[in-house]
């Protein structure tokens, strides 16, 4: 098996859509519709890369990125947002986090794999 | 008379005589024709020697001393009597009128030989004769008067004592000969010690008066009468005095004395009253003159003055009113003028705000400024008037006059009322804009990301469709998947641009600047919308120098700015035409010009290019391919860089040329 993904996304069509391009380019792909369930995913699954929404219902991808650095297992997991969002305050906030990167909402379904893999260490 | 021995000097004396007498003389010969004439002769008689001298005497000027009296005197009288005299000749005569003449002639032997010559001088005695019958009529007219004057003089001295005026008779020696009653009560004198004294003796000589004592003695004798001598005295008795002195000198009837009557009458108080009436007078004609003047000028002034002004007395009635006060209370000067203030048009000035100004704080300040009276006017209706007022002196006089004027601010007030009014509406306005935009941009950046999440959805599945990602579609499968494609793109694009504008005007648009290799950066662009142009057939000619600079700037927002303008070309210029592209560095700037040959822009529409969502629906382009937002987009992000963008054209399908400059080395952030 490939890299082990971890998408989290409250809408269904896009986390279908990512997880769709990421299996297509060879991923073990991981869903989660809130970041509750997200981490606890990611602590149970250890992906190679996390890719989530700057807005989730439970609370805000920065804040799920922030409890994910305060766990010893999932602290080195590198987190790209897909984000729609492209006011300042939206990037500012990822650029606090370590290992955080972004692409931006719509994803350009030709590249989007290859992008997320080039966070992969 | 001239003795024989000295002929020649009794005739040159006679001569003398003749031409110095200013009594007209003549000589005749014996045949009684003119020997000599004097000079007078001539004079009087108006004629010339020339017709004078050998004439016969009667020929004499037209024949006018042709008088049967003077022929009956030298042809009859003279050779028996040798002289005659005093004969007095009336006779019209032609030169000079009807005359009287007194002839007096002699005849006498001239000094060799038995000749005679006749003497003749001729007096006119006209005037003489007038003046003695004057004289003659005066004396008998003075003899009426001298008995009515003894009439007169009796009746005085009855009335003497009757009159109130100070009446004193003297004598030709100036001695008191009858005193009134007046006199001692006015002098405070008594009889005994008046009566028989010379006047300038009476009463400690209190009468010794230089002027009394010229008029009696000097003027007096000689006119007879003196009227209204003013003679101001010091009297012991009686103090400073004016009395006026008149006299009259009257033949007494008994006898050729003649007696003084001296009227004396202190006029002090009626000089002071006088010289108080006059001073009076006078000080009315200047207070006039000056109150003329100052009416006038300050009538001229209250009339100039579009502002209405009452002029009031000191009992606050209208003395007068300028037009402009008949004109904005709609009143006549009839119901106006002498009006008490507060009387004026049914009392609609009874305000008491207004009684308590004129009343209470006029009388004590002299003025009044500004005071704003609100009042319902019965002619005007509700208005505010603001009252200004000044309590002035007459020129000469005590009085005093009051200006008021009266300012209709009701209109002003409406409009500091409603500029107060506009003033807070704009502020709250200004709040609610700031809010607004801050509300505005919070939606658009919510809307945008509600918007792109499903357009994610959309483009992501339709692009993995066309892609054949999960298997093959049929043609037309693939074509439709593709326009859905397309619109999901054109949306997003929109939504984008829109986004951005709204960041831009928010100003929270952020360039992220980096240095930026344009020649590669503009060939990179050319050569994406060279794909565009060759499908329409168009002539792209890019000319960039080759010294052109790198500059920082945003990289994306560059090639977005360069990306919109070059696919508007493509967009508007029909097929076979011409767009092209050229740079190059122009001082501490680069400018960057994007051309085409297309559909150009009308006049009009050139403000309506920048202002967003203007689109102009062309044969060449259809209204989906673009958002009308790409330009305006393009001059905010040049002008957030710091540079410029024009737009040119010379009108519809004359082209366009968008040239922008960008600073090499950019000021803003680091």
């Amino acid at each position: 098996m490939g890299e082990k993904a971890l998408v989290i996304d409250d809408n269904d069509n896009n986390l279908t859509l990512e997880r769709d391009l990421l299996e297509v380019a060879g991923f073990e792909v991981f869903t989660a519709e809130n970041a509750t369930s997200g981490i606890a995913l990611a602590r149970k699954e250890l992906p190679d890369i996390i890719i989530m929404d700057m807005r989730l219902p439970d609370m805000r991808g920065s804040e799920a990125a922030k409890m994910l650095l305060q766990y010893e297992e999932t602290r080195g997991i590198p987190i790209v947002f897909v984000t729609a969002s492209v006011l300042a305050e939206g990037i500012e906030e990822i650029k606090t986090i370590p290992n955080a990167a972004f692409v931006s909402k719509p994803i350009n379904t030709r590249t989007f794999a290859s992008e997320i893999r080039q966070f992969i260490k | 008379m001239f003795g024989k021995s000295t002929v020649t000097k009794a005739q040159e004396y006679s001569e003398s005589i003749i031409n110095t007498i200013r009594e007209p003389l003549i000589t005749l010969d014996q045949d009684l024709r003119v020997v000599t004439v004097s000079r007078s002769f001539y004079e009087v008689f108006k004629v010339n020697p020339k017709e004078t001298v050998g004439q016969l005497i009667y020929d004499l000027g037209n024949k006018q001393w042709d008088i049967p009296k003077l022929r009956e005197l030298l042809e009859t009288i003279l050779p028996q009597e040798t002289t005659f005299e005093n004969y007095e000749v009336e006779h019209d005569f032609a030169t000079i009128g009807k005359r009287i003449m007194l002839l007096n002639a002699r005849q006498i032997q001239r000094a060799l030989g038995k000749e005679r010559i006749i003497l003749l001088a001729i007096e006119d005695i006209t005037e003489r004769r007038e003046i003695e019958a004057g004289l003659e009529k005066t004396r008998k007219e003075l003899e009426v008067i001298k008995k009515s004057a003894d009439e007169a003089s009796e009746f005085a001295e009855s009335i003497i004592n009757t009159v109130r005026e100070p009446l004193i008779s003297l004598n030709q020696d100036l001695r008191v000969v009858t005193v009134s009653r007046s006199f001692y009560e006015v002098f405070k004198v008594k009889p005994e010690e008046t009566v028989g004294q010379l006047i300038f003796d009476l009463g400690n000589k209190q009468w010794d008066i230089p002027k009394l004592r010229e008029l009696l003695e000097t003027i007096l004798p000689q006119k007879t009468t003196f009227d209204n001598y003013e003679v101001e005295h010091d009297f012991t008795t009686i103090g400073r005095r004016i009395m006026l002195l008149n006299a009259r000198q009257i033949q007494r009837a008994s006898g050729k004395e003649r007696i003084i009557l001296l009227a004396i009458e202190d006029i002090t108080e009626r000089r002071e009253i006088e010289n108080g009436l006059e001073k009076t007078r006078k000080e009315l004609e200047a207070t006039k003159i000056a109150e003329d003047d100052a009416r006038e000028y300050a009538e001229s002034m209250i009339n100039t003055v579009r502002e209405p002004l009452l002029v009031l007395d000191q009992s606050l009635r209208v003395v007068t009113a300028s037009r402009s006060f008949y004109g904005v209370f709609k009143v006549n000067p009839k119901e106006t003028v002498g009006q008490l203030i507060y009387d004026l048009g049914n009392k609609q000035w009874d305000i008491p705000q207004l009684r308590e100004l004129l009343e209470t704080i006029l009388p004590r300040k002299a003025t009044f400024d500004n005071y704003e009276v609100k009042h319902d006017f019965a002619t005007i209706g509700r208005r505010i008037m603001l009252l200004n007022a000044r309590q002035i002196q007459r020129a000469l006089g005590k009085e005093r006059i009051i200006l008021l004027a009266i300012e209709d601010i009701t209109e002003r007030k409406e409009i500091e009322g409603g500029l107060v009014k506009a003033h807070v509406e704009l502020e709250e306005l200004a709040a609610e804009l700031g809010r607004t935009a801050r509300v505005k941009s919070e939606f658009l950046a919510n809307m945008s990301h509600e918007l792109r999440t499903p357009l994610n959805s959309i483009n992501g599945f339709s692009e993995v469709l066309y892609d054949e990602t999960f298997g093959p579609l049929n043609e037309k499968q693939k074509k439709y998947v593709n326009n859905v494609l397309t619109s999901g793109k054109h949306l997003l694009q929109l939504i984008n641009q829109i986004l951005d504008m709204a960041k831009v005007e928010a100003g929270k648009m952020k360039l992220s600047l980096s240095p930026l290799p344009m020649k590669g950066l503009l060939n990179e662009i050319a050569l994406l919308v060279a794909d565009m142009a060759a499908r329409k057939r168009l002539e792209m000619l890019i000319d960039i120098a080759e010294d052109l600079p790198d500059i920082e700037a945003d990289e994306l927002r560059v090639k977005e700015i360069i990306y919109n303008l070059l696919s508007n070309a493509v967009k508007f210029t029909p097929e076979g035409g011409r767009i092209g592209m050229s740079a190059k560095r122009t001082g501490p700037e680069i400018e960057v010009v994007v051309w085409d040959t297309g559909v150009g822009i009308a006049p009009e529409n050139m403000v309506k290019i920048f202002e967003g969502f203007f689109r102009v629906d062309t044969p060449y382009s259809r209204l989906t391919e673009g958002t009308g937002l790409g330009l305006p987009l393009a001059r905010k992000m040049v002008e957030l860089h710091g540079g410029k963008l024009d737009v040119e054209s010379e009108g519809l399908d004359k082209g366009t040329t968008i040239r922008f400059t960008l600073p090499i080395r950019n000021g803003e952030g680091d």
